[in-house]
């Protein structure tokens, strides 16, 4: 069980509210990832849950029972921090173990849990070390390994893959997923890259300076984001915003169209543009269009290797079902 | 460092001050080392005969020694106790946000900025004094006799003047070690179920154990050479109740005038301090290693 919901959660830190009044509601054995840009709150909330912060008003129920005032051990959530903050005096199985001794769980189970979450982790050859000795990933692997052998409602990841390199990053995000997969336990994970958010969630939560923006599925917030804000913030390269006469075209003040839904040549479209900088990833290729007249740059993507280089002048040709409408408000038409 | 011509400056340049210490320690060393086995009284001039090991016979059955010996383990003990425990339980409440934290902390460690000589009488005269002292009024208004500290604890006293001393030294040591301690660790623990007790006893006493190790290793140190509070407060009285070894080669060399058994008596420190510091580093010293 994991279903966490919270009513009217405000968080305020002396007179600066962080978390305005916020509804939410996590489904068992949901993946939801928190994504924003820093300092919108994210963290802030996924304290709140874990209870190392207290609420300034409103309500946090685990599995239907009130939590609000509960301390942070009672409410059965694991967490795993950005600093992965193992402690370092301890040997891997002793951080393990940690949360077990003091829940006084009998030492026979402890040792049983902690082989099985050394295997599922592949943490065995580790064990008798210490945190010191370990690679980032490793490091990684211990503080999930100690989260998981508390069997908690939840799980609640605070930025866990910041602190490694790219390559590992993506290994470790496979990881979290199959994690997720094989206990199905509710996770939180918090994380600013919304590649990460993409990949891995079941249910995205786009912050803003506290608010919530959007909430649904990644590609509920890829089709239709609900305004400038969400569509800017999902999908890499960012979405192109287009003002003026051409988005009046559309009935909108303001339109948007993702660099991978134009189509780029260099014979007759809709715009005319001068390739300022192309970027060749090998399976894609962006383009960065100069002087369309349209916005100052518009990226384009095209698939694998085009013949187009810098200084070319390509026409540019949007699919027209893919256009998102927005008004002045910056909502969605 | 990397070529051979720099290497040779450094050499060089750092040989004045290395040539400078050697010599300030070597050649007091040198003459502790031949006065000790010279009869050599300043009551008794003429020459001074070589005598061996006369004077360590004398100084090691002097009826002093033994007390002297047992007074200084006492005192640095004792001391260390006090300092640490204290010093752990005043740095976890000095880690506390709270009003005017930097004066308090100031104030915390005005005590190491008063000069030994000057503390001890302070606490002689204003403190423990069994006529005028504070504790003195204090027991006569709970209606209780005085008690006279120097006279009656004399070592127990001069404990608690010197662990005052030491106090602010430890505390400040195992503040800046607390405040090293990673947020995130405790409030692992926190999540993880952990008492404010267990918190202390597994994540912040472990994280204090390498500076616990560097206080006790410097405080030894200085605390086996205590003179300056014994000198103002009690002169190692009464009997021998507070004299240690410092205390007694003071006497030996200086109230009695005689070169050859103070020099006897420092040597004989200088070994029981190498001993101590070597069960030192055997014991803790392995806290310090990365």
């Amino acid at each position: 069980m994991g279903q966490i919901t919270l009513s009217q959660v405000t968080k305020r830190f002396g007179d600066v509210e962080v978390i305005p009044p916020l509804d939410l509601q996590i489904d068992d054995g949901e993946f939801v990832v928190f994504v924003g840009p820093s300092g919108c709150g994210k963290s802030t909330l996924l304290r709140l849950i874990a209870g190392l912060e207290d609420v300034t008003s409103g309500e946090i129920r685990i599995d239907g029972t009130e939590a609000t005032d509960l301390p942070p051990a009672r409410r059965r959530l694991a967490m795993v921090f950005q600093s992965y903050a193992l402690y370092p005096h301890m040997s891997v199985r002793k951080n393990i173990a940690f949360p077990m001794k003091m829940a006084k769980v009998p030492e026979d189970e402890q040792n049983r849990r902690i082989e099985a979450a050394a295997k599922a982790l592949n943490l065995g050859d580790y064990l008798d070390r210490k945190p010191g000795q370990l690679s980032g990933g490793q490091r990684q692997r211990v503080a999930i390994g100690r989260a998981i052998v508390r069997e908690p409602a939840a799980f609640l990841f605070d930025e866990p893959l910041s602190n490694l390199d790219a390559a590992l990053r993506v290994g470790m995000r496979l990881e979290i997923s199959e994690l997720h997969e094989r206990l199905a336990t509710t996770m939180i994970y918090v994380t600013h890259d919304q590649v990460e958010a993409m990949t891995m969630a079941d249910k995205i939560v786009v912050l803003r300076a506290g608010h919530i923006e959007q909430v649904g599925s990644p590609l509920e917030l890829y089709r239709a984001p609900r305004n400038l804000f969400v569509a800017g913030f999902i999908g890499s390269p960012r979405m192109n915003f287009i003002e003026g006469a051409e988005a009046g075209a559309h009935g909108a003040h303001t339109i948007g169209i993702r660099p991978e839904h134009i189509e780029v040549s260099d014979g007759p479209g809709r715009w005319q543009g001068r390739i300022a900088v192309s970027e060749h990833l090998g399976s894609d290729t962006f383009f960065h269009v100069h002087d369309t007249g349209l916005a100052d740059v518009i990226t384009v993507r095209a698939s694998g290797e085009v013949g187009l280089r810098h200084g070319d002048t390509v026409a540019l040709t949007p699919r027209a079902d893919q256009i998102h409408r927005f008004g002045a408000d910056g909502l969605r038409l | 460092m990397s070529t051979k011509a720099s290497r040779a400056a450094a050499r060089l340049m750092i040989s004045p001050s290395v040539i400078l210490l050697l010599g300030w320690m070597l050649i007091p060393l040198g003459m502790t080392l031949y006065f000790s086995v010279l009869r050599y009284n300043l009551l008794m001039p003429g020459d001074n005969p070589f005598v061996g090991f006369e004077n360590y016979s004398y100084f090691l059955t002097d009826p002093g020694f033994t007390a002297a010996i047992w007074n200084t383990l006492a005192l640095v003990l004792g001391v260390l106790v006090i300092t640490i425990v204290g010093g752990i339980l005043l740095a976890l409440l000095l880690d506390q946000p709270m009003w005017g934290q930097g004066i308090v902390r100031i104030l915390v460690i005005a005590p190491f900025f008063v000069m030994p000589t000057v503390s001890a009488l302070v606490w002689k005269n204003m403190f423990l004094n069994p006529v005028n002292g504070l504790f003195a009024h204090l027991f006569k208004a709970l209606g209780l006799t005085p008690y006279d500290f120097l006279a009656q604890a004399p070592l127990a006293s001069i404990i608690g003047i010197v662990a005052w001393q030491w106090l602010p030294f430890a505390t400040l040591i195992l503040l800046t070690a607390l405040q090293s301690l990673d947020s995130e660790q405790l409030e692992a623990a926190e999540m993880d179920g952990a008492s404010p007790l267990s918190r202390f006893r597994f994540i912040m006493l472990p994280h204090l154990a390498r500076a616990i190790t560097v206080v006790i290793l410097i405080q030894t140190i200085f605390l086996l050479s205590v003179f300056a509070e014994i000198l103002v407060t009690t002169n190692g009285g009464p009997g021998y109740a507070s004299t240690n070894l410092t205390y007694l080669i003071y006497v030996q060399s200086l109230l009695q005038y005689d070169v050859g058994m103070g020099s006897a008596g420092g040597v004989v420190a200088i070994i029981l301090a190498n001993i101590v510091a070597i069960f030192l580093m055997r014991m803790i010293g392995k806290n310090l290693e990365t």
